[in-house]
């Protein structure tokens, strides 16, 4: 379904979406994020500091709540993530990439039922990119482009006074039917200004991995190489870098007691962080990745590694943020060249 | 006015006499205009470094990195000093760090740079003016920033895009070196001490809540505040899900009877307790370069708390942190002119 919208109607058609919570970009505190609709929405934005992979997978998830009175058994009670069905705008199309990467991995081996519980009830409407919203934006060089219609529902692309709207999934032509007479169809020179603002955002120059295709075996073969604690000197080992990308899935799974008598509380996961010195640290007081150089290259090389041989695509999907958020420099781009070149 | 090529040359000559076993300073980093910390070992090496409104970062904290690498290879002194770049802000922090007798004076060899009629950036105010405009170089020029853009050069004046730390800056000059560059224009503060405090302060008790309540929602855990603190040198962690050094002594009793103070969700009460403690943590030794502030990835003004106990240590007992090495410390002395009866 191809239809052309007028940006000024883009309020009419949210406020039409009314089995859907909508939320879009907006400014808060100086940095975009997604929040809520609140009036009209803006889709000028750059991206987003996070990512939106908080609408599946949230920093904190309650998997069940527990009581249990002395000398009895203990009580599970099991919460299941409920609410209404989402609809994000705004989504930029390394971030859409996202989303088949994180469906990967919670339902590769097991299904994940809070994910899915999530998953299923988000729809994204993306923005294609007609210029690189960030100077570290690269997505072409890891198969993605500015275009990229992967893992969303629906594409806007900004053609000046008005958008082009295509659906790419049963759930994006829901959006779109739910406001069907918003909608013109498109005409031919619709069409061909599509066409030249896309041919447009591709051929806008960005910031390159250079052999993305060598990367996995060449990092493979580059585990001792001493580069890792040389580009990872100036390492803090904060989370900012896996916190904000949108395909890092790590998490740690915690009961939070919120009373003794009786005990009771809840069994959570929550966001966990492979730049945490204490990710990897063992019950023994042994950790296999103390310094920043192993835990930069556990970071680099499930990106472009592990991810790739186990899934047959790159993991990273070239949003940048990890690049510019880096209070220290350091630079996922820099460091992947870096290594491979000098795998020979 | 600072030449680098002083700097540079002082660089290669400690190297080359071994005189230092390494100079921390700042290079040119990858992405875009930014510099970023730089280790040197090499005499040739020392070309790399650049000395210009992007070297933000407080290096000192490499100074307890290296420390920590020492300690950890069983050894007390790595032999010749290492050399380091330190602004005004940062020979305060690693005078509390001698105070502290984290390490010896004699241990660091430090290269003073003074931050003269400026001081450096914010990336979040140069955004903000510069409007999406990429800057690719940065320099300082008397009272201004001057910014190379594929616009051309854009001079704009250092106070309004300079770090609010450093606009409120009463010590711009590094009093603690062996060498130093730069003019002494201690007194040229351009806005009184503890503006912002105040001007945050000035709100109601129901305004400030609501403020920090906001604030205390939006912190993500990434730790970066602590990660990036020079002064955050502390083996175990209130926060980490380890708060002790674990070995192959600690027993299964003393790992499963650990207090948790903060659980790992990223929940307001928790978010609170965390940066509350850092804060008090931080009173008296807090030298407010800022760093934390600059890290944050979601702009919580983390600075204010910091602010506070500096101010409140001020007022009280005319402390200034980091003012000499042999100095009394806020919390481990007690002079007869404190106030405070009921100590006595």
């Amino acid at each position: 379904m191809e239809k052309i919208l007028e940006k000024k109607r883009v309020d009419d058609w949210v406020a039409a979406l009314t089995g859907y919570e909508v939320h879009a970009p907006a400014l808060e505190e100086g940095i975009w994020g997604y929040q809520p609709i609140n009036g009209p929405i803006r889709l000028d934005h750059t991206n987003t500091k996070q990512p939106p992979k908080e609408f599946a997978f949230p920093q904190r998830e309650v998997f069940f709540s527990f009581e249990q009175i002395k000398g009895e058994a203990p009580r599970l009670k099991q919460v299941m993530p409920s609410g209404p069905r989402h609809a994000v705008f705004g989504v930029r199309p390394c971030d859409g990439r996202g989303v088949p990467r994180m469906d990967k991995v919670f339902n590769d081996h097991a299904q994940d039922a809070y994910y899915n519980a999530r998953r299923k009830n988000v729809a994204y409407v993306g923005l294609a990119c007609n210029k690189p919203p960030s100077a570290n934006c690269f997505c072409l060089s890891v198969g993605g482009s500015p275009v990229s219609t992967d893992g969303l529902d629906v594409q806007l692309t900004d053609l000046g006074d008005r958008y082009f709207v295509k659906a790419i999934t049963e759930a994006g032509k829901d959006l779109m039917t739910a406001a069907g007479k918003l909608f013109a169809d498109p005409s031919a020179a619709d069409q061909k200004q599509l066409k030249q603002v896309h041919a447009a955002a591709v051929a806008h120059p960005q910031r390159a991995v250079n052999n993305p295709d060598q990367a996995p075996a060449k990092l493979k073969a580059s585990f001792k190489s001493p580069l890792w604690d040389e580009l990872a000197q100036a390492c803090i080992g904060c989370g900012i870098c896996t916190f904000l990308c949108p395909t890092c899935h790590c998490f740690d799974i915690n009961d939070e007691v919120q009373g003794k008598a009786p005990l009771n509380g809840q069994r959570v996961r929550t966001w966990d962080n492979c730049q945490f010195p204490d990710f990897t640290m063992h019950s023994s007081g042994h950790n296999p990745r103390e310094g920043t150089g192993a835990r930069l290259r556990q970071r680099v090389c499930h990106k472009f590694q592990y991810f790739y041989e186990n899934f047959g695509m790159h993991q990273c999907i070239g949003c940048g943020r990890c690049i510019t958020e880096c209070p220290v420099g350091i630079d996922i781009i820099h460091v992947v060249n870096k290594v491979v070149e000098n795998a020979g | 006015m600072i030449n680098l090529k002083d700097i540079r040359e002082t660089a290669r000559d400690m190297l080359a006499k071994g005189e230092a076993r390494a100079v921390i300073g700042y290079r040119r980093g990858s992405r875009g205009m930014l510099a970023e910390p730089a280790f040197l070992t090499k005499p040739e090496e020392a070309d790399e470094l650049v000395w210009d409104p992007t070297c933000f970062h407080n290096l000192s904290l490499y100074l307890v990195h290296d420390r920590k690498h020492l300690a950890h290879a069983g050894k007390n002194s790595g032999g010749a000093p290492v050399a380091i770049i330190a602004k005004g802000c940062d020979a305060r922090s690693i005078v509390v760090l001698m105070q502290e007798h984290y390490f010896k004076r004699e241990d660091v060899y430090i290269i003073g740079v003074s931050c003269e009629g400026t001081g450096v950036v914010d990336e979040r105010k140069l955004a903000t003016h510069l409007n999406g405009v990429q800057a690719s170089n940065a320099a300082f020029d008397g009272d201004d920033f001057v910014f190379t853009t594929a616009e051309g050069e854009k001079r704009i004046p250092a106070r309004e895009v300079m770090a609010d730390r450093c606009l409120e800056c009463r010590s711009p000059y590094p009093k603690e070196h062996n060498l130093v560059f730069g003019e002494d224009k201690t007194g040229r503060q351009l806005e009184a001490p503890f503006a912002a405090l105040d001007r945050f302060e000035a709100q109601g008790a129901g305004e400030r809540w609501e403020n920090w309540a906001r604030h205390f929602d939006r912190c993500i855990r990434c730790f970066a505040c602590r990660s990036v603190c020079p002064m955050c040198y502390c083996d175990e962690c209130v926060v980490d899900s380890i708060t002790f050094p674990v070995t192959t002594e600690t027993t299964a009793d003393e790992k499963a009877s650990r207090i948790r103070w903060i659980e790992r969700s990223a929940a307001r009460s928790e978010n609170i307790t965390y940066l509350m403690t850092r804060a008090m943590h931080l009173a008296g030794r807090c030298t407010d370069c800022g760093e934390c502030d600059r890290a944050c990835p979601v702009n919580v003004p983390i600075r204010l708390l910091n602010n506070k106990m500096e101010k409140e240590a001020r007022e009280q007992f005319g402390f200034e942190p980091g003012a000499s090495i042999g100095g009394p410390s806020l919390v481990a002395s007690f002079l007869d002119k404190d106030p405070g009866e009921f100590i006595r």
